[in-house]
C-alpha cells in the first residue's frame, strides 16, 4: 500500500516537472507557421532567407556553355543529356568577348580594355562595345538613353564578382536537357563546370517548381534561336 | 470412441499453448521508423517470436557503386543513414583516403582546416541525429511534446548545415581529400566568424535544453516505467550480435572508436564516453531500453563539449581540399570503420586500380542492432516491441542500403 501511494506521488510529481517545461513554452512565440497560408515572399512575412549557394533547381546559362560534357560525365544519376556537333571549319557563332558579372546580379557583355586575365587585380575596368546580344536590357537602355556612341562604361573592381571570357564558339549544341525529376541535388555538376555556367538556383524559383506532369520537369536549355537566326534569314531570302 | 480420444490427446501434445496469432506490424507503421515489417507470433499479448522482414528500402547501393567513380558514390552514402548523412560521407571518404594512402608514390595529406571542419560538422550532425532519436522515441512511447521540441532545435542545426553545404538532409559535403568548396568560406573572413558565432549561439541555447529534456522525458514516471528493465541486452549478447555505438555502451561496454581507435583529429579533444550504469534508486538496469536512451542524451553533451573546444581553438588557415588530381586508388583492399551516431560504420572496398571500385561493402550499425530484436523481444508484450525499436534507434535506409 505504501509503495502504491509512493508510486502515485512519483508519477504526479514527474509529470508536473515536465509540465513546468511546457508551460514556459506556452508564453513564447510560435516557432511554426502555416505554409503556404501565412507565407508571403514579396512582403517577407514568415519567410526565412534562402542561404547563398542553396542547392535548388539546375539552371544552365547556355551562352557561357562550352559543351565540354563534364557535367554529363560526373552526374551519378545521368539526368543531363547533351548532344552537339562542331561547326564547319572557319565558321563561328560569335567572336571572343567578356562577360562581367556584377555583384548585384546584373551582367554586362562587351570587350574589356587591357588584359582580361589580370583585370581583377586592378582598381577599375573599362568595357567597350557593350553589345545588345544577350546582354542585360537595363544596361543597354541606360546606355542608349545617354546617347553614348562608343558604348563604353567603367566599373570599379569592387562591384564586379567575376569576369568570364567567352571564346569564339565553334560548336553547336543540339540538346541540353536536364531531367529534374531524376536529379538528386548533389551539386557535383556545378563543381566541375569550367565556365561556371551550370548553377543551382538559390532563390524561390529554384525551390517551388513542382508540377503535375513529370514531363514538365525536363528542362531544355538549348537556345535554338541563337543558331537559327541566319538560317531563318536565308530561308526568307530564298522565298 | 477410442480413436477420438487418441486424436484429442494428440492435439493436446502438438499444441501445448493457446492458439498462436500472427500479426503483421508494418511496413507502414508510424513507430517502425521507416519501412520495417515485423511478423509477430503472439500468444495472447505475449510475443513468442518477432521476426523482422527487411528489404523494403533496398536500393542496391553496393552493386550500384561498382558502376560509379569514387566521388559519385558520396551522394549515395547520404541516402544510407539520412539522419546523419555527414557521418556517412565521412566514413566513406576516410576509407577511400586510407586506400589511397597505401600508394606511396602519391603523397597527399588532408588539410588541417578540412579536418577541423569535418569534426565540427559531424559532431553537430551527431547532435541532430540524437535529437531525432530522442524525439521519435518519446512519440513512440506516447509523449508528443518532446518530438516537437526536438524538431524545433534540429531545425536550427539544419539551417547551419544549409549555410555551409547548401542542403538540409543529403549534404554531400565531405569529399575525398577534404570538404566541399561549393560555398566558399575564406579563412579569417567575416563569413567564417559569423558562422562560428552562430554555432556558438546555438550551443549556448542548446546546452540548457538538454537538462530541460531530461526533466521532460527522461525522468518522467510514465516513460521510465515503460523503458526501465525492459529488454535487457547483456554485454555478452551485445558483443555477439555486433551491436555498436550507443547500443553497446548502453549495455555497459566502454567502447568508442573516437577514443579507442582515434581517427582524424579526435585524439586532440577531451571528451568522455558515456557508459550506462545500474541506477537502483530509479530502477534502471544496465542494458535496458532506458540505458540505451540515456547514453544518447549524455552523448549530446559530449558532442557539445567537442564543438566548444573547436570554437575555442578557431579554425586553422589553409585550403580545405588536398591537392588531388584524380581519385584513383591503387590495387588493394581496405576496411575502415568510424563512429557514426548509430555505431560502427565500416566500408570494405576492393580496388583494381581503376577509378571505380570492384566491390564495396557497407557495414551498417543498424543492421546488427536490428538482428538482436528477435532475441530481445521474446516473452515481452506487444507494447514493449515499440519501446525496443525506438531504443535501438534504427534507420531503415541504412539497414537495407
Amino acid at each position: 500500500m505504501d509503495k502504491y501511494i509512493r508510486n502515485i506521488y512519483k508519477g504526479v510529481y514527474t509529470v508536473l516537472v515536465g509540465m513546468r517545461v511546457t508551460i514556459r513554452q506556452f508564453f513564447e512565440p510560435n516557432v511554426t507557421h502555416q505554409y503556404p497560408y501565412q507565407h508571403d515572399f514579396e512582403k517577407k512575412q514568415n519567410v526565412r532567407e534562402i542561404p547563398k549557394g542553396y542547392r535548388g533547381q539546375l539552371y544552365n546559362r547556355i551562352e557561357d556553355c562550352i559543351g565540354c560534357k563534364k557535367c554529363e560525365l560526373i552526374c551519378p544519376v545521368d539526368c543531363i543529356t547533351i548532344t552537339g556537333d562542331k561547326l564547319p571549319k572557319g565558321e563561328q557563332l560569335w567572336d571572343s568577348m567578356n562577360v562581367v558579372h556584377l555583384k548585384d546580379g546584373r551582367e554586362v557583355i562587351g570587350i574589356i580594355e587591357g588584359d582580361d586575365k589580370k583585370i581583377m587585380s586592378e582598381d577599375s575596368m573599362t568595357i567597350t562595345n557593350i553589345t545588345t546580344r544577350l546582354g542585360s536590357q537595363e544596361v543597354i537602355d541606360r546606355l542608349e538613353a545617354s546617347g553614348d556612341e562608343s558604348r563604353t562604361e567603367t566599373f570599379s573592381t569592387e562591384e564586379v564578382s567575376r569576369v568570364v571570357t567567352r571564346n569564339p564558339v565553334v560548336f553547336y549544341l543540339d540538346q541540353f536537357d536536364i531531367d529534374m525529376s531524376l536529379c538528386m541535388y548533389c551539386g557535383l555538376c556545378t563543381e566541375v563546370c569550367p565556365t561556371q555556367c551550370l548553377v543551382m538556383k538559390d532563390s524561390l524559383e529554384g525551390i517551388e517548381y513542382s508540377s503535375f506532369d513529370r514531363t514538365d520537369l525536363i528542362f531544355n536549355f538549348d537556345k535554338q534561336e541563337m543558331y537559327d537566326k541566319d538560317e531563318a534569314e536565308n530561308t526568307e531570302a530564298a522565298d | 470412441m477410442e480413436t477420438t480420444q487418441q486424436t484429442e490427446s494428440k492435439i493436446i501434445e502438438l499444441k501445448p499453448f493457446t492458439d498462436e496469432m500472427v500479426v503483421n506490424m508494418g511496413p507502414q507503421h508510424p513507430s517502425t521508423h521507416g519501412v520495417l515489417r515485423l511478423e509477430l507470433r503472439l500468444d495472447g499479448e505475449v510475443v513468442r517470436e518477432a521476426i523482422p522482414h527487411i528489404g523494403y528500402l533496398h536500393r542496391c547501393f553496393e552493386k550500384h557503386s561498382e558502376n560509379l567513380s569514387y566521388p559519385q558514390i558520396i551522394p549515395f552514402t547520404d541516402r544510407m543513414d539520412y539522419v546523419a548523412a555527414m557521418n556517412q560521407n565521412w566514413g566513406f571518404c576516410l576509407a577511400v583516403e586510407k586506400l589511397m594512402a597505401a600508394d606511396e608514390s602519391k603523397d597527399f595529406a588532408i588539410p588541417e582546416r578540412a579536418e577541423y571542419l569535418r569534426v565540427l560538422i559531424c559532431e553537430l550532425n551527431r547532435i541532430a541525429s540524437h535529437l531525432l532519436s530522442f524525439g521519435t522515441y518519446g512519440m513512440d512511447i506516447g509523449a508528443f511534446t518532446p518530438f516537437l521540441y526536438a524538431f524545433r532545435d534540429r531545425e536550427r542545426l539544419l539551417l547551419l548545415f544549409e549555410k555551409i553545404c547548401g542542403a538540409r538532409l543529403t549534404y554531400n559535403y565531405i569529399r575525398i581529400g577534404g570538404v566541399s568548396e561549393i560555398i566558399p568560406m575564406e579563412p579569417g573572413s567575416i563569413d567564417e566568424q559569423n558562422y562560428l558565432d552562430e554555432i556558438e549561439s546555438f550551443l549556448d541555447y542548446f546546452e540548457p535544453k538538454i537538462d530541460e529534456y531530461n526533466d521532460l522525458l527522461t525522468s518522467n514516471s510514465i516513460f521510465s516505467e515503460r523503458t526501465m528493465g525492459v529488454a535487457v541486452m547483456s554485454a555478452e549478447m551485445a558483443l555477439s550480435y555486433g551491436a555498436t555505438g550507443p547500443n553497446i555502451r548502453g549495455s555497459g561496454v566502454d567502447w568508442d572508436l573516437r577514443r579507442d581507435e582515434p581517427y582524424s583529429i579526435y585524439d586532440r579533444f577531451d571528451f568522455d564516453v558515456p557508459v550506462a550504469k545500474d541506477i537502483p534508486e530509479l530502477g534502471a538496469v544496465v542494458g535496458d531500453c532506458w540505458s540505451r536512451y540515456k547514453v544518447r542524451m549524455d552523448e549530446m553533451k559530449e558532442s557539445v563539449r567537442i564543438v566548444r573546444q573547436i570554437l575555442a581553438e578557431g579554425l586553422p588557415d589553409g585550403p580545405v581540399m588536398a591537392d588531388l588530381k584524380a581519385v584513383r586508388p591503387p590495387k588493394g583492399e581496405i576496411y575502415f570503420r568510424s563512429e557514426a551516431p548509430r555505431g560502427e560504420l565500416g566500408f570494405y572496398i576492393v580496388s583494381d586500380g581503376t577509378p571505380k571500385p570492384v566491390r564495396l561493402k557497407g557495414r551498417s550499425p543498424c543492421f546488427s542492432a536490428l538482428s538482436a530484436l528477435q532475441e530481445l523481444s521474446r516473452g515481452l508484450m506487444v507494447a514493449d516491441i515499440i519501446a525496443i525499436i525506438g531504443s535501438i534507434d534504427i534507420v531503415m535506409g541504412e539497414v537495407d542500403r
